[in-house]
């Protein structure tokens, strides 16, 4: 120490450093393969995430369709004549162009980076073409992109030209109908079988006929141009768009003829929109807050729609898919966490565990050392650096192997893992060292021997209610202020400290299951104990002693009960969120498919449903009104719930055929209401507001509202939250008779029926959705990560029970040898051995996975699984209790094989040498 | 005491290899002991000592020689017949008491007697004459972390006398208590040789203990240097 002192800084011997790690190379190797294994998968799983949200973001985006393009509309000036009439515009399709550069220029850098160049988009009303055996509907429209339109072909005659020559004509009022030609598609001009200069019969809403002239036949160069998305009828006809059993056609007016179309219809029916459609390749994670907060912004600065004003009036889902997206990211990014958070909390534990096994090799050096007049940090310093050069080297491996599998690699998780690996060994190593040059000897002083005790129970209790009180804290945090960041925005898909606390419930809570299990394995030892000292087995007894005497050694139950129920935990959230999948496809489908009809073609749906029911397969068929967004109030209250008008029975048959759960409270539908008049009702809200026994009113136009008496609590409906379902029957009774927008099948043959409609458009079918969740990139991920991350633990687990028993086989051997001396066999010390190490094994793989249950289900709600799922409400923890059961087997069969081996190692020492090393 | 030497050792020879380097623990190592004898084994750390008592209860064998105790080739016999002598016939007390630390001081004393499995009543009987005899009476309830040092070797002392064994091997019983409490360890012993009749082969440094021995055996480098045969041992220059 003097030598220290006058130093002042350590001195360290190489020549010890290396032979020491000779020496040791087995248990280093060991500690550099968990550190690299940990942080590959540390730093590879935060880095695949954001990939995986990047793609979940386009995705999303993807799926969203022309829900997520940014619309701006205008009026237009109004036209006006100075003599009573309309006077023809020839300048609309500058205006235009002006209106798309305007509309551009507002976009903001960020925002325009990330959508396609804008096409600007003239529409007509939706006419209908007289004649034909089936309802044909005509709309003319204008494109316009950077050039000009998209490129076509003229097969016959040329593009629509105007209508008059001169530049300023003035149209009265009560003119004749105004002249417009517009060119046809090849499919479309061969669906209506007409050519170029004949006129298309079409009459607009109020039976006028128009004069609509084909000026010649096209062929779109490219098809696939994205222009052409927004209106496809240019390209051919498209059935069921205006209702069920219409057929859709288009003509591509030119700029020239543009003026005419206005002109051809009424002032306000001619329509101008700028489309901006998203790029989702340009969309990343990390873009998506600015573009939200663009995409706000715009919407808020728009004019009101109703004003006739020429402001840019802006529409976009854009921002709402992108929150959407956000919020199902940033709860993937927090269970992922959770699960993780789990990982390095059981890696640490089996580091510490690591070093003990090598510091008990090398204390009689240690030892030694220290005697012969090391310093204590002369010693220290050595070990600091071997353990540093052994963790960075393997944490570097790691991570390299991580950014090899995943660009963009986070160092910062792997960071917990390499302190432990740098540290634990070195402190405890110096500890050993010290403990060595100071007197062993037990006190003959009961009191000090007392005291001794005393203060080792008082410092491990201090420690075992640190992590209790932490444990309370993040599970008060967790379901008090859950996972998601508090201001969706302001995510920036980092771990914030904010976070830190309720991403460790998880590991706490299975460090404070095992801590209870720790004090519970020495008692439920020594009863065991004290029942074996009554029987006259001697090999019982000894079984028994040495069981209690292991059992309260803190880091070998720690390490298997954490890993097991960590383990276990990431297979329930693993076999949760693939249930949940089906759940949540159930849920918003509500059947097998779902046919969504168009308001204009709600009179046709019953017998669309008909049509369905008959065809094979089909088991259950229900049409109902579904409103979404409905009005209905409380006395103080408005409330916007999903309103659902069914025939109650036939809806209650319906989910019995479903995997959704029954309903048992929908027979209330058709029983009088509590109050007479009252049309009873069954609601459900996500906050409690819509409760049974409120009264509500449903507003009517024209007549009085009418009063629903709320009697149950409504199933969810197509995973919405807020839902309202009254009887379709009652409901016309009472005066307002529905009129079904949806129709809900069930059976193996509903998808094949409602695919047979005609409509195809608007099908959902359940087998679609489920395909498609179960590809989906966040969903895929944080599968994969919770099968990873249950699989390393599990292995850490092992891991553990391995180096437990290395750790512990010196004194186990001691103490088999000394009774070995009393005259035990040979044959029964390995069953004292067995009766060591497998009753705390087989206490853990019982206990680990009910603790991994336990833990499941009081964290799972706040881990927001149904953003993920889709499901209607957080899903309930489902339990594979064949994995679950593999986790115990696994460590069983581990436990039982450590036995055997080490009595075959130990077998081949001398008892003498096993005394003599243990003196 | 009878005539016939209950420890008969003759030319025990036994080496040990550390890579290239043999090391000659014992060299043709032959001496008797007769039974209820009180012998003390002393010589430098490294000399043989403990070997010798390795070799003597079976623990380890010998390259050459032979040990025979009541009779009994140690040397001839396989793991089952050495667990059997261990059982019946020779004892052992360590320097590291070695008791169970769950077993209170009782439990550990009837460690031997379970093992022959002798009735509980006869055991309870055993473990309590014993337990008086090394003065730990109230403290046979005792775990061996509540006793000091001088008591847990006691204890093991009572452990080893428990199967009423011929023969006790004690090696460095007083290496880790301190003098005072090693001068009562040793009292004990010759205690028990004479009030017992157990013949005792004791490994020590300590003058006193050799003071206490009916002969004294010194080892040097794996022979027999001297043997002070049926007389109290003087202190020597080893005895520091």
């Amino acid at each position: 120490m003097n030598r220290w002192l006058a130093r002042g800084w350590p001195a360290p011997h190489w020549p010890s450093i290396r032979g020491r790690a000779r020496t040791d190379a087995g248990p280093l190797l060991l500690t550099a393969a968990v550190i690299a294994a940990v942080a590959l998968l540390a730093g590879a799983a935060p880095a695949l995430l954001r990939a995986a949200a990047d793609r979940a973001v386009q995705d999303t985006v993807s799926r969203a369709g022309t829900d997520s393009n940014v619309l701006v509309r205008a009026n237009w000036e109004r036209d006006d004549g100075p003599t009573g009439g309309r006077v023809r515009m020839p300048n609309l399709a500058e205006d235009l162009d002006d209106l798309r550069d305007k509309a551009t220029w507002a976009l903001g850098p960020d925002l325009d980076a990330a959508l396609l160049p804008p096409v600007a988009t003239v529409d007509g009303p939706i006419l209908s073409i007289s004649g034909g055996s089936v309802p044909r509907t005509f709309q003319f429209t204008y494109l316009a992109d950077d050039l000009d339109g998209p490129d076509v072909t003229w097969t016959a005659g040329s593009p629509a030209g105007p209508a008059v020559s001169d530049q300023y004509v003035e149209n009265p009022y009560d003119g004749p109908p105004w002249p417009v030609q517009v060119g046809l598609s090849e499919a479309d001009a061969a669906a209506l079988n007409l050519g170029p200069g004949d006129r298309i019969p079409v009459r607009d809403g109020r039976g006028r006929d128009l004069d609509v002239r084909i000026s010649g036949i096209y062929r779109p160069a490219d098809s696939a141009d994205p222009a052409w998305r927004l209106a496809p009828a240019l390209l051919h006809p498209v059935p069921g768009v205006d209702g069920v059993g219409t057929t859709r056609f288009a003509g591509l007016l030119s700029r020239e003829s543009l003026p005419d179309a206005r002109l051809a219809v009424d002032e306000d029916q001619l329509r101008r929109t700028v489309h901006f459609t998203p790029v989702p390749a340009a969309l990343t994670w990390d873009a998506t807050a600015a573009l939200v907060s663009q995409v706000v912004k715009l919407k808020a600065t728009s004019g009101a729609s109703s004003e006739r004003d020429q402001a840019l009036k802006w529409e976009s889902q854009l921002d709402t898919t992108l929150r959407e997206a956000r919020a199902r990211n940033s709860a993937a990014s927090a269970q992922a966490a959770v699960l993780l958070a789990g990982v390095l909390t059981a890696t640490v534990l089996v580091l510490l565990l690591a070093a003990d096994l090598l510091v008990r090799r090398r204390t009689p050096v240690l030892g030694a050392t220290r005697q012969r007049g090391a310093a204590l940090p002369d010693l220290g310093a050595e070990l600091i650096i071997e353990s540093a050069v052994v963790s960075l080297t393997a944490a570097a491996v790691g991570l390299a192997l991580a950014r090899a599998a995943a660009p963009g690699v986070s160092w910062a998780w792997a960071v917990p893992v390499v302190l432990a690996g740098a540290l634990a060994g070195p402190t405890l190593g110096t500890l050993a060292a010290a403990r060595a040059s100071r007197d062993r000897r037990q006190p003959a002083n009961p009191a000090a021997r007392r005291w001794i005790r005393a203060t080792s129970q008082l410092r491990r209790a201090a420690v075992q209610a640190a992590v209790l009180l932490a444990a309370v804290a993040a599970f008060v945090t967790l379901h008090q202020r859950g996972l998601l960041p508090v201001a969706p925005d302001g995510d920036t898909g980092e771990l914030t400290g904010d976070l830190i606390l309720p991403i460790s419930a998880l590991a706490l809570g299975a460090l404070v299951g095992a801590l209870v299990l720790l004090r519970l394995l020495p008692l439920g030892a020594r009863f065991v104990l004290r029942g074996a000292l009554r029987s006259r087995r001697p090999l019982a007894v000894f079984s028994a002693a040495q069981a209690a005497t292991t059992a309260g050694r803190a880091l070998p139950p720690l390490i298997l009960v954490t890993a097991t129920a960590l383990a276990s935990f990431a297979l329930i959230l693993g076999a949760t969120v693939t249930r949940g999948l089906t759940d949540g496809a159930w849920s918003t489908v509500g059947a097998d498919a779902r046919l969504d009809v168009g308001a204009d073609a709600t009179s046709a749906t019953p017998a669309l449903a008909e049509r369905i029911a008959a065809a094979p397969g089909v088991r259950q068929v229900v049409v109902a009104q579904v409103t979404d967004s409905a009005r209905v109030f409380s006395d103080s209250t408005l409330f916007t719930p999903r309103l659902v008008i069914v025939d109650a029975a036939a809806f209650q048959r319906l989910l019995a055929t479903t995997a959704l759960p029954d309903a048992p409270a929908l027979t209330r539908l058709t029983a009088p209401g509590p109050t007479p008049g009252d049309v009873p009702a069954l609601v459900r809200s996500s906050d409690g507001d819509l409760r049974v026994g409120t009264r509500l009113q449903l507003p009517r136009d024209d007549a009085p509202a009418i009063s629903l008496a709320a009697v149950g609590t409504a199933p969810s409906v197509g995973g919405a939250n807020d839902v309202v379902i009254v009887d379709a029957t009652a409901l016309a009774n009472a005066g307002l008779p529905a009129a079904p927008n949806t129709v809900w099948a069930t059976g193996p043959g509903a998808a094949q029926a409602m695919s047979n409609t005609g409509v195809t458009a608007d099908v959902v079918l359940r087998e679609d959705v489920l395909r498609a969740q179960r590809v989906a990139p966040l969903t895929t991920g944080l599968l994969r990560l919770a099968w990873t991350a249950a699989a390393v633990l599990l292995a850490l687990g092992l891991l553990g029970l391995a180096l437990a028993a290395a750790a512990g086989a010196p004194q186990r051997w001691q103490t088999l040898t000394r009774l070995r001396t009393l005259g035990l066999r040979p044959r029964d010390v390995r069953w004292v051995a067995a009766g060591e190490l497998l009753p705390p094994v087989v206490v853990v793989a019982v206990c680990g996975p009910l603790l991994g249950a336990l833990l499941a289900r009081l964290t799972l709600g706040p881990l927001d699984l149904r953003l993920l799922t889709g499901q209607a409400a957080d899903p309930a923890a489902v339990l594979p209790w064949w994995l679950l059961g593999l986790v115990s087997v696994a460590l069983l069969v581990a436990a039982a094989t450590v036995v055997p081996v080490e009595s075959a190692l130990r077998r081949r020492d001398r008892l003498s040498e096993v005394l003599r090393a243990g003196e | 005491m009878s005539d016939e030497p209950l420890l008969r050792v003759h030319g025990v020879e036994r080496r040990f290899r550390t890579g290239p380097t043999v090391v000659h623990a014992l060299r043709g190592v032959s001496f008797d002991v007769a039974a209820g004898a009180m012998v003390a084994l002393v010589g430098r750390s490294g000399s043989g000592k403990t070997t010798l008592l390795n070799v003597i209860g079976g623990l380890d064998r010998p390259d050459a020689g032979t040990v025979h105790v009541d009779g009994t080739d140690v040397t001839a016999l396989d793991e089952d017949g050495l667990s059997r002598l261990r059982r019946e016939k020779v004892s052992y007390v360590f320097q590291s008491f070695g008791l169970i630390p769950v077993l209170s001081a009782a439990e550990n004393v009837a460690a031997p007697l379970r093992m022959a499995r002798v009735a509980p009543t006869e055991r309870e009987r055993r473990v309590a004459l014993l337990l008086e005899l090394i003065g730990l009476a109230d403290h046979a309830q005792q775990r061996p972390a509540e006793l000091s040092g001088g008591q847990q070797q006691r204890v093991a002392i009572a452990r080893a006398l428990a199967a009423s064994p011929q023969l006790l091997l004690a090696d460095e019983p007083t290496g880790q208590l301190d003098a005072e409490t090693g001068l009562s360890v040793m009292a004990l012993l010759r205690g028990i040789v004479e009030s017992e009749g157990v013949t005792v082969l004791v490994s020590t440094h300590d003058p006193v203990m050799m003071a206490l021995a009916d002969r004294v055996i010194r080892i040097h480098d794996g022979h027999l240097d001297e043997e002070a045969a049926g007389q109290r041992y003087a202190p020597g220059p080893d005895a520091g």
